[in-house]
């Protein structure tokens, strides 16, 4: 179909995204965790006022220490504090970040906020409906297009079926595996992970393979 | 810019970004997606594997911190699944909310589906599996 980028422009728009979110933030993004941390929101808001709390407790400890040591002319030692739930709040600002070193996963940020992940789904909504009415492809329909009437079904309840099935199967799929095409395939290879290396390879794989099916024999 | 505003001002730039370029791929159209799957056109291919190659340069060249990655016993049953997923319904997690951002409905029922897969995989897991699975957004 004749309208979409090129090659080199797709290729360069995707790199561009990662590159940007990983020089900004120091951070990887991916669709299906950001998906899985939202749909837990209740969840993932008592870890958040937790961790905050346990930054809180540091802050104090911290604050307790020095002021001892002030008053005894002392230095403040070591103390203890508890673990933190997503264990963010305990690596000491004063130790140098291996920003560039391969063993960094001590540096690891933690999780962004869920207010943040929230916003990420909600945008990648408004980029697409910009791309679709600027490109003039928006139309309001029932059906998935002519591809899907011809490759898999033109029943729409058939339709209806398989494209909850297949949801589930991304869903449940994406979040065994630890990641989709955005965080294993984009950020997790442009890293080199092996994990991700291997999973989008499988899921890729895959894709291939049933989409032939479903092109040639189905 | 670690900051929780900074954060959110990089994250709905990426959104938008993301969704722009995805649907000006053609992630959204199934027929297309179709044909990267089964080779007959390869621009999608190339976009995605291009994007891979530069970011692994540029990764390289900038110095960019890795993030470990244990491969468990949840990464390739799982991949298997989502890849048959989306070959059937055409989504990965971010392409129904294009879909339907481009005026196809029923991309709603994928993104329901994908709803209930997540929350059914963090049950099982929790209940059954007990794997660290990692996350890839953090």
């Amino acid at each position: 179909m004749s309208g979409y980028w090129p090659w080199w422009a797709g290729a360069a728009g995707l790199a561009l995204v990662t590159i940007n979110y990983a020089l900004t933030t120091d951070r990887s993004f991916g669709v299906s965790s950001a998906w899985d941390r939202v749909l837990h929101w209740r969840r993932e808001r008592r870890l958040e006022r937790m961790d905050e709390e346990f930054t809180d407790d540091r802050e104090l400890v911290e604050a307790l220490a020095a002021a001892t040591a002030e008053h005894f002319g002392t230095s403040p030692g070591a103390y203890t504090v508890p673990p933190s739930p997503y264990g963010t709040s305990q690596q000491p600002e004063t130790e140098a970040e291996p920003a560039a070193s391969e063993n960094a996963s001590d540096a690891s940020p933690g999780p962004a906020p869920l207010v943040t992940q929230a916003a990420l789904l909600v945008s990648v909504f408004l980029g697409g409906l910009i791309a679709a009415v600027t490109s003039g492809r928006f139309h309001l329909r029932f059906d998935m297009g002519p591809g899907f009437k011809e490759l898999v079904t033109a029943d729409p309840v058939t339709m209806t079926v398989l494209l909850f099935v297949g949801g589930v199967l991304v869903g449940f799929g994406t979040r065994l595996a630890g990641g989709c095409s955005s965080g294993h395939g984009l950020n997790g290879c442009g890293r080199l992970r092996p994990v991700s290396l291997v999973a989008t390879a499988v899921f890729f794989a895959t894709a291939v393979a049933v989409s032939f099916l479903l092109w040639k024999v189905i | 810019m670690r900051t929780r505003g900074a954060l959110l001002l990089a994250n709905i730039i990426t959104g938008l970004a993301l969704g722009f370029t995805v649907a000006n791929i053609g992630f959204g159209d199934y027929a297309e997606l179709n044909r990267m799957f089964t080779f007959q056109d390869l621009r999608m291919l190339l976009s995605f594997a291009g994007a891979v190659v530069i970011i692994v340069c540029a990764f390289a060249l900038l110095r960019v911190r890795r993030t470990p990655g244990r491969i468990h016993a949840g990464v390739i049953p799982g991949a298997v699944l989502f890849g048959t997923g989306w070959a059937i319904s055409g989504g990965c997690p971010a392409i129904p909310i294009v879909q339907v951002a481009s005026g196809y409905l029923p991309a709603l029922v994928t993104i329901a589906g994908v709803t209930v897969g997540i929350r059914l995989c963090r049950w099982a897991n929790a209940r059954y599996f007990h794997l660290d699975r990692g996350s890839c957004g953090l």
